[in-house]
């Protein structure tokens, strides 16, 4: 079938079937790998991207319910050459380890500030709990996300964002 | 480890000038890359590269999986070098007997060894180099070398003035020879090492542009799924080729060694039709034991068979017959997949001659024997381009990714990416060995007099050697690959190191018992394994740590304590123990409905004291707080330390209060992380890691956090509810 969405800003059209998970799209037919297959079952987190502003399980949302829609993903989480005071904070202090699953680790805590700019120490816990992380690199992870969170850059993601 | 410079340096000229250091480790003299020198062209063998472009280029043999090497040895480079760690590009290895880890003689990453076999090597190409390029400047100022200095990728002229690029300098220097010895800098002067430093690999991980094995794209790159038989040893008997083969999308369905293939153009296709494929498996020769069967059989090995000696010291017997106390017990624990979050997945292209393959391995060089028993090829037509890897943990040290992507490769004539589902990953895991452990001590008025410990299960060279044999001789034609393997199983010892992964951690029993007596019986029920993030360690921290806390109970003394005073003649465990305990404040009253528990372990050279804080919360298990002191010698990077203890303590806490991969008629019963979970973030307890200054030569972190904090959580739970807890995972309602 033909989809449309939009990501990271452009609209992309597509003939595909509907079932497709949207994190296949993502990654071989738009080339956006920064998106993370871990579980295949909305498990793990490790692929999650924006769908209309909300954090969704890219390799459990088939493409056709994303049609029409706005997509946003790691890649598309810099505002021009700046990148994201998450990505930043994330650099700052050294999070990742392997790296595999922060993708999706950020995406969560975009989504958190954008809509709560100043979290507690458990909302952010609750926030983050979806995604997994094998290393173990939790504690860095809130670490820099209450390193942003309350700093004025907190509530801004990509202006892309709706 | 001591070694001549001038054995195993060599300095070049490359393509356009450039400086190239070659390293030949210890063991691996004599024998040729294959790759003709001077080509003008990146030498296969250069550990480090600066061009004239003024761009330094690190050859990093040993992966990147989470572990800091991509860091940590770059640091190591850039510390001798006199250049910011920032400006250095690593690069990943390609397979060359130069890049073997020299403890091994194969180019594997694992075993925590990375910085410690790299700590005098690499820091001695940096000052090799550097050594050259003050030299060169030296020679063009006309004033003496020893008179200039090298600072942050300039060298300086004694006016302290006027400096020149290394870029501009390379050209020259790859004409310098250095003779005799250079100092490595002193502890003092370093700038980079020890130093707090970021990694450098952040930014890439934080904006979806590194690498890893499944991001890997190709021209005309296809799709491939594997259908594995669900027990070991079954074969296809048949399966509805032609019905899959009509299906949208899909280029071939075949039978390979391991099952059956479906190639598609797109991966999601390839899913669907695999979907509908029906395969009769013969199981007629593959193993359908239960978990339990497998439990039978240890104690029945345990009963027939006392095991190896493999440490006597005095005579347990007479201890037993002295003492006015015997204590017993069994503790048990089960199989565990590695999961790391990167599946496994691996991309060939057959061209007819040659093969390339990318992929994120822990062996390369064994990729290349896997992917020549799949193909028509040698290794040496094999190319195998390591990424970066999405965790490692011991899993990727076996190339059975490899190889199936080989054998689809082959068939199919373009690339072809595999990628196996999460409850492949899952179920066709190769796992940590489950083990069974029978301790037994005397005690003399209270006084710990005798220690017996029978170790009950298998070894896992026994199952690496297939292809680790032939790797070690890539000279040796294909047909051999099998004698080979068994060959290299006889000549264990010669060919290969003993192979302790069973006993790891156990004969090296550190307190001062008067008559110890440790054993192995081996024995393999013929479930795959291999290492699993601190390998034997991980089991036989449990059995030895849970055991001791066992015994001071029946001795009538406190945990801490009862180590402490068998503990004081090893100065680096004392003083993990005693840290441990001040800062986790030991004496002190524990919050009502919690508990503390206490282990002291030492693995891969490292010391670890771990104190654990749990409870139980909702008839849940709760870890509230873990507190550790880790002595790793002289520390490069502390960030990365941190890092690595505490993910090991996170790992550790995972097995032990979910980790568990039981079967049922020779079927694993565990699939996604909905029956084989992982700590989240919300279960997180507070990790305080305490680092021990030291200068001694520095060792392991990757694995060390991971065995103390398996027991210190029984032991905190004993301490809790009474209950002794023999096998694992742990259980709230013991």
């Amino acid at each position: 079938m033909a989809v449309s969405l939009t990501v990271n800003g452009d609209e992309r059209s597509l003939d595909i079937e509907g079932d497709t998970p949207l994190l296949w799209v993502l990654r071989d037919e738009l080339g956006l790998k920064g998106t993370k297959f871990g579980c295949g079952a909305g498990l793990c987190g490790a692929c999650t991207v924006h769908l209309n502003g909300q954090p969704v399980r890219s390799c459990s949302t088939p493409v056709e319910m994303a049609a029409g829609g706005q997509v946003v993903t790691i890649e598309g989480l810099k505002d021009g050459d700046r990148l994201h005071a998450l990505q930043e904070a994330w650099i700052e202090h050294g999070v990742p380890q392997c790296g595999y699953c922060q993708s999706g680790q950020i995406m969560s805590a975009a989504h958190l500030l954008a809509n709560n700019p100043a979290p507690s120490r458990e909302e952010i816990v609750a926030a983050m709990t979806g995604n997994l992380c094998r290393c173990g690199t939790y504690s860095r992870i809130i670490a820099a996300v209450e390193s942003v969170a309350g700093t004025e850059s907190s509530g801004s993601t990509s202006g892309r964002e709706a | 480890m001591a070694m001549n410079r001038r054995n195993f340096l060599k300095v070049s000229a490359g393509a356009s000038g450039s400086l190239m250091v070659s390293m030949t480790l210890p063991g691996c003299a004599g024998i040729q890359t294959g790759y003709e020198p001077d080509t003008g062209e990146w030498r296969p063998d250069a550990w480090l590269e600066l061009t004239t472009d003024d761009e330094v280029f690190f050859t990093l043999a040993r992966v990147e999986m989470g572990q800091g090497t991509y860091t940590g040895l770059t640091t190591l480079i850039a510390e001798e070098l006199e250049i910011q760690p920032e400006r250095i590009t690593p690069r990943f290895a390609p397979v060359a007997p130069e890049y073997r880890n020299p403890l091994y003689k194969l180019q594997l990453t694992g075993g925590s060894t990375s910085v410690a076999t790299s700590w005098e090597p690499l820091r001695m190409a940096g000052a090799e180099a550097r050594q050259m390029l003050v030299m060169a400047a030296a020679r063009v100022w006309n004033v003496k070398a020893a008179e200039c200095q090298a600072s942050e990728g300039r060298v300086v002229h004694p006016n302290g003035i006027d400096s020149m690029a290394y870029g501009k300098l390379v050209e020259l220097a790859a004409k310098e020879v250095v003779r005799g010895d250079i100092a490595l800098k002193p502890r003092s002067e370093w700038k980079y090492i020890g130093k707090q430093r970021g990694k450098l690999d952040a930014r890439a991980k934080s904006t979806g542009t590194a690498v890893y094995g499944i991001d890997v794209d190709l021209p005309d790159m296809v799709y491939g799924v594997v259908s594995r038989s669900p027990r070991r040893g079954g074969r296809v008997r048949d399966f509805n080729a032609d019905q899959v083969r009509a299906m949208t999308g899909v280029l071939e369905v075949f039978e390979i060694e391991r099952g059956v293939a479906v190639v598609a153009d797109k991966y999601w296709r390839a899913r669907k039709a695999q979907d509908a494929l029906q395969i009769d498996w013969d199981f007629s020769d593959a193993v359908s034991l239960s978990t339990d069967d497998v439990f039978d059989s240890y104690r029945s090995a345990a009963d027939d068979d006392p095991g190896e000696s493999e440490r006597s010291e005095g005579s347990f017997a007479s201890a037993m017959e002295a003492g006015d106390r015997v204590v017993e017990a069994e503790y048990a624990q089960p199989y565990l997949a590695h999961a790391t979050l990167e599946p496994m997945n691996a991309t060939a292209w057959y061209r007819g001659d040659r093969m390339e393959v990318w992929a994120p391995t822990q062996a390369p060089d064994l990729g290349r024997i896997a992917a020549a028993r799949a193909t028509d090829l040698g290794p040496d037509d094999i190319t195998i381009n390591t990424t970066f890897l999405g965790g490692g943990f011991g899993r990727r040290l076996t190339q059975d990714y490899i190889e199936e992507a080989a054998a689809l490769a082959y068939r199919i004539r373009r690339p072809v990416k595999v990628i196996w589902s999460r409850e492949e990953d899952t179920r066709h895991d190769l796992y940590r060995p489950a083990m069974l452990h029978r301790m037994k001590a005397s005690l003399s008025g209270g006084e710990l007099t005798g220690w017996h410990h029978q170790i009950v299960g298998p070894q896992i060279l026994d199952w690496y050697v297939r292809n680790a044999a032939p790797a070690q001789y890539p000279w040796a034609p294909k047909f051999m690959y099998d004698t080979l393997a068994t060959v290299g199983l006889m000549a264990e010892g010669l060919a290969t190191p003993k192979d302790i992964s069973a006993i790891e951690g156990a004969i090296e029993y550190p307190y001062q018992v008067a008559n110890i007596d440790i054993r192995h019986t081996r024995t393999d029920p013929g479930i795959p394994i291999t290492w699993w993030r601190s390998v034997g360690y991980s089991h036989n921290g449990f059995a030895v740590e849970t055991f001791m806390d066992e015994l001071a109970h029946e001795a009538g003394e406190d945990p801490f304590q009862f180590r402490r005073r068998l503990i004081s003649h090893e100065p680096r465990h004392l003083e993990v123990l005693e840290r441990v305990a001040r800062l986790a404040d030991w004496q002190s009253p524990v919050p009502e409905g919690r508990a503390r528990g206490l282990a002291l372990f030492r693995s891969f050279g490292t010391y670890v004291a771990q104190v654990v804080e749990a409870g139980i919360e909702n008839g849940a298990v709760r870890v509230y707080r873990v507190t550790c002191s880790v002595d790793c010698g002289q520390v490069v990077n502390p960030r990365i330390v941190e890092d690595q203890i505490e993910g090991g303590i996170l790992f550790g806490l995972t097995a032990a209060l979910y980790g568990e991969i039981t079967l049922q008629d020779g079927e694993v019963q565990q699939s996604n992380f909905h029956d084989y979970p992982l700590m989240r973030q919300y279960e997180r307890p507070e990790v305080v890691v305490d680092i021990v200054d030291s200068s001694e030569a520095p060792t392991g972190v990757g694995e060390p956090g991971v065995p103390p904090v398996i027991p210190a959580l029984g032991n905190a739970l004993f301490a809790l509810n009474g209950k002794r807890q023999r096998s694992l995972p742990l259980k709230a309602n013991a």
